[in-house]
Formats: C-alpha cells, structure tokens, sequence
C-alpha cells in the first residue's frame, strides 16, 4: 500500500460478550471510493466507527496514513478526516451558512474574509444548497438537512487550493448512509461530487444499502456478514450475484444493463421471509 | 455584529446610572460635579453602587450558567433554577450557615460560596449522569430530576433551619430572602473575580461549544475534547451559580429569558450569545432591583420573588411554543 492509506488488522469489537467485528482485515487507498455492505447487523458502522476511532477496536491494529490510529488524538485526526453519521442532530435553530461555518472552523486556520467567503460558496455549491444558505437549519427537509450537514463535514476538509490537482491528498471521508434522505438527482450529483474529489486524492468510505449506488459509484467494496469479511476487493468482482446472495440471505441477481453498458442488481422474484411463511 | 455588544453595552450603562439615582435619599447625577453631601457620598459609595454593581455581576452570572447548561443538555430549558443547581447550591450555603455557626462562630462568604458550588457541582454531574445517556438528553427526565432534586434540597434545607439556633435562624432567613440590600464591596469583589474568569474559561471554549450543539459524536469528529470540555461546562456553570446564590440567594429564570430571548436575535452561535447574555443578565436584574425596590418603595420586593413572577409566565409560553412545534 502507499503511505496514503487506511488499513486494518485483525481487527475484532467486543460489546457486552457479543462479537461485532471478528477478525477483520483489509485496506482502503486514496484517491478512492470504498463501499461496506452487508445486512443490518453485519457490523457495517461497527467498522466504520472503529476506523474513525469512535469506538476503541477490542483488538487489532489500525493505521492511518501509515500512522498508528491510537497514537492520532481526535484533535490531529480531524484535520484529516471528517465524519458524517447516520444521524445528525440539530438542536438550536444555526443558520445554513453558520453550520457550513463550524466546520471550517474545525480546521483551526484564519483565513482573511474573502478566502472564507470563497470557500464557503465553494462548498454550498458543491453540494447544491447555495439557496438555502439563510435558511434555518431546523426548517429544512430531511434531503436539505442532510446536505447542509454533508457540507459541514466537507468544510472539515475542504483545502485552501482546492483547484490543484491533488488537493485532497490525505484527507479521508466516512459516511454512513449518506444517501439515504436525498431524491434521485442529489445522489447523483453528489455521487458525481464524491469521484471529481476522490480523482483529488480524497479517500471516501462509505456504508451503504443502496447496491447499484455501490456498484456504479465505488472502486472497491467489503461485504461483511455476522461480523466477519465475506468478500472484498474491487467492486464489480465482490459484487456478484453469489456473493450478495449469501451476505444479504436474499436472492439477488447481477445483470448487465446492454443499453447503459452498467451492471445492475436485481431482486429475483420475491418471496416472503421464512419466518414470516411459516406463521402464515 | 460587534454593533449589538456595544448598543447592550450602553443600555446597561444607562440603567445603571439611572438605578444609582433612585431611591429615598435623592441623588442626581449631576450633583457629582457640584459636590455631594456626606450622606449621599456613603449612600452612593457604601449602599447603591456595591448593591447595583452586585445585581449586574450575578444577573450576567446566572444567564451565562443558564448557556453554559443548555449547551451541556443541547436544550433551551436547561435552567440552573429549574433543573435544581439553584436549590442544590442553597443548600450548601445554609449548611454552612447552620453547621458552621455551630462549628466556627462566623461563617464567611468565601465559605458559602465554596460549600455551595461542591453542591452545585456534584448535583450538575449527577443529573447530566441521569438524564444523558449515549449523548443524548432526554428532556423530560431532566426536568423531572429537576423537580425531585428541588423537593429534596429544599426539604433538607427545611430541615436544617428546624434544627438551628435562633442567631443561625436569623441569618438563614435573612439569607433566603434573596436580597440585594446590605452588599459589601468584599462581596463585589469575591463575584466579579468568579465572573471575569468564568467568563474567560468559556470564552476560550466557545468553537468547542458551538461544535457540541451538533452532537457529541460530531464534536468529537470535529477535533474537540468532548470529555474534558463537557466537565468544564459543568464546573464554570456550576461555579457561576453557585457564587450567585451564596451572596443574594435564589434568584430565578434569569439563566432561561436572557439566553431565550438572545438566540432569537441573534442565532444560537455562542460568539454573540456568551457577550450579549452576559450583559442582558445584567441588565435585567439590574432593572429588576430597580422595580423590587420602587414598586412598593418605601418597602422592597424580595427580588427572587419578582424574577418568579416575570420568568414563570416566559417558561410557560417558552412550553407552549414547544407543543405547537411537536404537534
């Protein structure tokens, strides 16, 4: 791996005797678009918080940028990395524009006025909520929300030169289920906003459900099931139809779209839950 | 935006001036100038101005708290009075009054001031304890905790003036009062250094602060010390209400208007809400001891009673707003 990467060793998480994580290993490049997938409990965000150090792994090794994670406090770390969680919360009524702000702030530089201002309007353009910037927070819908707080965590890492070629160099992205509240021409548009940042340098980790956005978006992708790593590598060979299937206990199907030159999943006929068969 | 700091600034300057000049003994500013009598200097220097200089200081203290604490609980009703910080305070001073008398002879204000912020403290920590769990508030629990641990400091409170002697009595009721009368300038002087360094502590913590509204996770995410600066919270607020108390006794609802009525002229960022809060505390109070004082002159409303009766309608509309925004 180069020196810009995030990778994990044995890595396993322990709650109240029960086994989150077991034994997972693997590694994400820069400059890439990485997928975690896997059915509710699989240990998705489990992974996810433990490789942003939210949650201490029970065991195993993390390395950050060829640094060890435990030897990074949160105060280095977020100038490197920035988090978006699956849920965010608001409690007082900020201003688009001043949540943007705070993640600025989080990069603990003084810019002059104008730099901010340039750098603010690049971001709320990035993510397409230029006109809601004086809008309340609290007032948005759940789509607006969650790009008002996808530009904050943008602003975290957004860099001064963010025009050279490799701005983004070393800066890492987590999400977890960041589409899940947008309408269709948002996901694309910020689909297409992570891979123009991600050809920048920037690494991005994502959990998500939706697997044609993973299919189409990522470069590579850890299927996990109960815990453990089912499959990982780059995406379109991890995403076959016997390999989702088998993590997701549903009969799924990879099909190659002739028109659009895509592989696309789909759901074989559905069939109702066994549990719920067998009560019927 | 500094605009707004100044214009607050001079309001207060100019309900202090006009609070020197009320009372019995007549005094017009302008007389300084021609030469004041004996009597109105020791009125000016000894009674009105360590007694309106005390009014400010406690009334930014207490609003501070109160948006120390509702960062802390990410809730606008977080209130030092309401959520029990007030009553827990109270009682540590009274305990001193009661066991210290007994024990030393003369109790101090310092003595006060330290018995009831370890009681403000403990009783800030052990609520967050109870009502936060995974970082979130559950609001309900919190004022209802509020409620129990007003009942029970109150009650013990209660108890230890049953069981104390009639100098001690005298002074625990003259204490209770919530009175502003008789401030000597030690105690000017013990609040104003609580305040200036509160205020600096928070200052320094105000992107920190700002952070914690989106969340423990995020802050963390964001690069600040959650832990550390959620035990500064607790501490500075603490402290704050805690000195307060010791010296006028349980003054209400400052620390739930002021930092209100702030946000929704300013917005929730604690780089105008700390300033502004601080001198909207001042000022009301400061006007507060203006009415308690001429409203009924020559008698005087005990203060806590006339912040209760203008904060307790301003927390039920406060409720009311929040009903209409769930239904």
């Amino acid at each position: 791996m180069s020196d810009l990467s995030i990778s994990f060793k044995n890595l396993s998480f322990q709650i109240e005797q029960a086994c989150l994580l077991t034994e997972v290993t693997g590694a994400f490049a820069a400059g890439q678009i990485h997928a975690i997938v896997g059915q509710n409990g699989a240990g998705k965000s489990t992974l996810l918080r433990c490789l942003t150090k939210e949650w201490p792994a029970t065991s195993g090794e993390i390395l950050f940028n060829q640094r060890n994670l435990n030897s990074l406090n949160f105060a280095e770390l977020a100038l490197d990395r920035a988090v978006l969680s699956q849920h965010q919360e608001v409690a007082f009524a900020f201003s688009v524009e001043q949540l943007v702000n705070l993640g600025f702030e989080a990069q603990q530089t003084s810019w002059s006025e104008a730099t901010k201002q340039a750098l603010l309007n690049k971001v709320l353009d990035a993510t397409d909520i230029q006109h809601l910037k004086k809008r309340d927070v609290l007032t948005l819908s759940g789509g607006e929300q969650k790009r008002a707080q996808l530009a904050r965590v943008l602003a975290q890492i957004w860099p001064v030169d963010f025009e050279s070629e490799q701005a983004f160099s070393g800066k890492w992205l987590f999400l977890d289920e960041w589409s899940e509240a947008l309408d269709l021409k948002h996901q694309v548009h910020i689909g297409c906003l992570f891979r123009q940042l991600a050809d920048k340098g920037l690494g991005v980790v994502m959990v998500s459900h939706d697997l044609n956005q993973v299919m189409q978006l990522t470069d590579t992708c850890t299927l996990l099931k109960a815990g453990r790593v089912l499959a990982q590598g780059v995406t379109q060979s991890v995403m076959t139809s016997e390999n989702l299937t088998k993590a997701l206990d549903i009969s799924v199907q990879v099909v190659f779209e002739a028109q659009s030159h895509q592989a696309v999943v789909v759901l074989k006929p559905l069939k109702p839950l066994n549990s719920i068969k067998s009560t019927v | 935006m500094i605009g707004r700091v100044v214009i607050l600034k001079l309001v207060l300057l100019a309900v202090i001036l006009i609070s020197l000049q009320a009372g019995s003994v007549s005094l017009e500013l302008s007389e300084l100038w021609t030469g004041l009598s004996a009597q109105q200097q020791l009125v000016l220097w000894e009674l009105r101005l360590p007694r309106v200089l005390m009014a400010a200081l406690v009334g930014a203290g207490l609003a501070v708290a109160g948006v120390a604490l509702q960062a802390l609980f990410r809730n606008p009703l977080a209130e030092p009075g309401l959520i029990g910080v007030s009553s827990s305070a109270a009682l540590g001073a009274v305990l001193v009054i009661v066991l210290g008398g007994t024990l030393w002879g003369q109790v101090s204000a310092w003595q006060m001031s330290l018995a009831a912020f370890v009681l403000a403290m403990a009783m800030t920590v052990f609520l967050y304890l109870i009502a936060t769990r995974r970082g979130k508030t559950d609001v309900a629990l919190m004022l209802l905790a509020g409620v129990a641990i007003n009942a029970i400091a109150g009650a013990l409170t209660g108890l230890l003036i049953t069981v104390s002697s009639d100098t001690e009595l005298r002074s625990v009721v003259f204490w209770m009062m919530g009175s502003l009368a008789n401030i000597a300038w030690q105690e000017v002087g013990i609040i104003a250094v609580v305040m200036v360094l509160s205020l600096i502590g928070l200052w320094r913590l105000i992107k920190p602060l700002n952070a914690f509204l989106l969340g423990e996770q995020a802050c963390l995410h964001m690069g600040y010390a959650v832990q550390s600066l959620k035990w500064w919270i607790m501490g500075l607020s603490a402290l704050m209400v805690a000195v307060a108390v010791a010296l006028v006794g349980v003054i209400g609802f400052v620390g739930l208007v002021v930092p209100h009525m702030v946000r929704l002229w300013v917005g929730p960022d604690h780089k105008m809400v700390i300033p502004l809060s601080a001198l909207g505390g001042a000022i009301l109070l400061v006007l507060a001891d203006l009415l308690a004082r001429s409203l009924m002159h020559p008698a005087e409303l005990p203060i806590g009673l006339l912040m209760a009766l203008l904060g307790g309608p301003f927390f039920l509309m406060m409720l009311l707003k929040r009903r209409g925004l769930n239904a």
